[in-house]
């Protein structure tokens, strides 16, 4: 067990330190709102249609879903004023 | 309890249809969200049969937001069990946006010991009608604490990162003097602390890849859990988790898979209980207080389906299982297979039909585990 928890550690740092370069870099932090809506909603329910809240439900949902999904500020800024924009 | 929950449930639900016919937009927002189920289920026990209409549940979320930066929500969960309306509190904090990689939260909240009980718990969410084992009554993995946790998340040269630290009262062991068959069990849901000791926890998220498709995370709560009058005072326990994620749609298979897994352990130090035999006489045994649990679960969605209807199909399978401490009253190691049809009325509405095969030996009742359920659940978020 405790074999497993070293190589997990090791492999979880390893795996991101690999992971992490400037092209990367450039492709995620260009995102759009849409493309980070289509992604990012479905990766614990399914996405729910822009024209299921008007603007102010979204700003509320949007605080709630950014700290209980753990999304960074500048994608749930992205996500959700593309989806106070489309509905 | 109840009597002041439902007028309060009553008020915001008034106060919420008025502030809507109010069309200047206000600063403070208030909102109620949640999710319910009803349903139907037929168990097979080693060979005893019954079937019932199961009790509606209903978990209503309130979110109230002072500002940009600052937010109260509450999720409390009623059910009619044993002809009593029984009411929970899930989770009652106050957030507050410090910075752009910093949200603190204080109350009571639900913790992020793996992705399951906080991200994938509630019915409309999970693709299942059960939780897996381990997890819920007489689970390994905590679901709620009462304390502070600081959370965040932030992008690094590509690859995105979220973390989750939090310190809570924290669970707390039972040293059998009341109920000597869970001597040696943890409680998790404590309003108030049994030491002077807080548990320390946290989680660390990481997706490796630009499309969020894949993320693994790592999780820990560390604890003192005895009285602290007592002879269990010194006793800590150390719980990890390992959990997996993989969304995505994959154009080649038409639709979306989903994977999920998480893998619980949780060590407790070793500690004398007593067991009391029906004589009377009184006898000290111990044991290796170790547990561990696991889950995996995978899901088809046919969304590029020419067909409606098979667009709104989803096909689940999970496999689980819960090894718990050999020696203990409550020793078991319990395997259990599920597989359903889901059909999707709506993305936040599903009928749910499965089938799930629990075989094993233990629990408290001991012996044998061998029961088939099949349920029907309608389950939706609003």
């Amino acid at each position: 067990m405790k074999t497993f928890k070293i190589v997990s550690i090791i492999g979880f740092i390893g795996f991101a330190t690999i992971s992490c370069s400037p092209e990367r870099a450039t492709i995620v932090q260009g995102k759009s709102g849409v493309q980070l809506w289509s992604e990012t909603c479905m990766r614990c329910h399914n996405t729910p249609s822009p024209a299921d809240f008007n603007d102010a439900d979204w700003s509320t949902i949007e605080m709630h879903m950014r700290v209980r999904a753990n999304l960074t500020a500048d994608e749930s800024k992205k996500i959700f004023d593309f989806l106070r924009s489309a509905n | 309890m109840k009597r002041i929950i439902l007028p309060l449930i009553a008020m915001f639900f008034v106060s919420n249809l008025v502030a809507q016919q109010d069309s200047k937009p206000s600063k403070t927002q208030f909102m109620i969200r949640g999710y319910g189920s009803a349903g139907f289920q037929a168990l097979n026990d080693e060979g005893e049969k019954e079937s019932s209409f199961n009790n509606g549940t209903f978990a209503p979320i309130i979110l109230f937001k002072f500002s940009d930066k600052f937010m109260f929500e509450t999720e409390m969960e009623f059910a009619y069990e044993n002809g009593e309306l029984e009411t929970a509190l899930e989770y009652a904090n106050a957030m507050y946006t410090v910075n752009k990689y910093i949200t603190i939260r204080a109350g009571k909240f639900l913790l992020p010991y793996g992705t399951f009980m906080e991200r994938l718990h509630p019915s409309w969410i999970n693709k299942l009608s059960s939780v897996p084992l381990g997890f819920g009554h007489d689970g390994i993995a905590p679901s709620s604490g009462v304390g502070v946790e600081l959370r965040g998340a932030f992008i690094l040269n590509g690859s995105r990162f979220n973390y989750a630290l939090y310190s809570t009262n924290g669970p707390t062991l039972n040293d059998g003097n009341d109920e000597p068959e869970e001597a040696g069990i943890l409680h998790f849901d404590n309003y108030e602390d049994n030491n002077k000791n807080k548990s320390v926890g946290g989680r660390i998220g990481f997706l490796p890849f630009t499309d969020s498709s894949t993320e693994v995370g790592f999780s820990f709560l560390n604890a003192k859990v005895g009285d602290k009058d007592s002879n269990y005072k010194d006793v800590s326990s150390n719980l990890i988790a390992y959990d997996f994620s993989f969304v995505k749609k994959v154009n080649s298979l038409g639709g979306i898979i989903d994977i999920k897994a998480q893998y619980n352990t949780s060590v407790t130090d070793d500690a004398i209980y007593i067991e009391v035999h029906e004589d009377g006489d009184e006898e000290e045994y111990t044991f290796e207080n170790s547990s561990d649990s696991f889950y995996a679960q995978l899901s088809y969605k046919p969304t590029m389906s020419a067909s409606n209807f098979l667009k709104n199909i989803e096909l689940v399978g999970r496999y689980s299982e819960l090894n718990t401490p050999e020696g203990a009253e409550w020793e078991s190691n319990v395997n259990q297979t599920a597989f359903g049809v889901n059909y999707w009325l709506s993305w936040r509405s599903a009928i749910k039909v499965n089938y799930q095969i629990a075989d094993g030996t233990g629990g408290h009742g001991g012996g044998r585990i061998d029961n088939k359920i099949f349920t029907i659940q309608w389950a939706f978020g609003i």
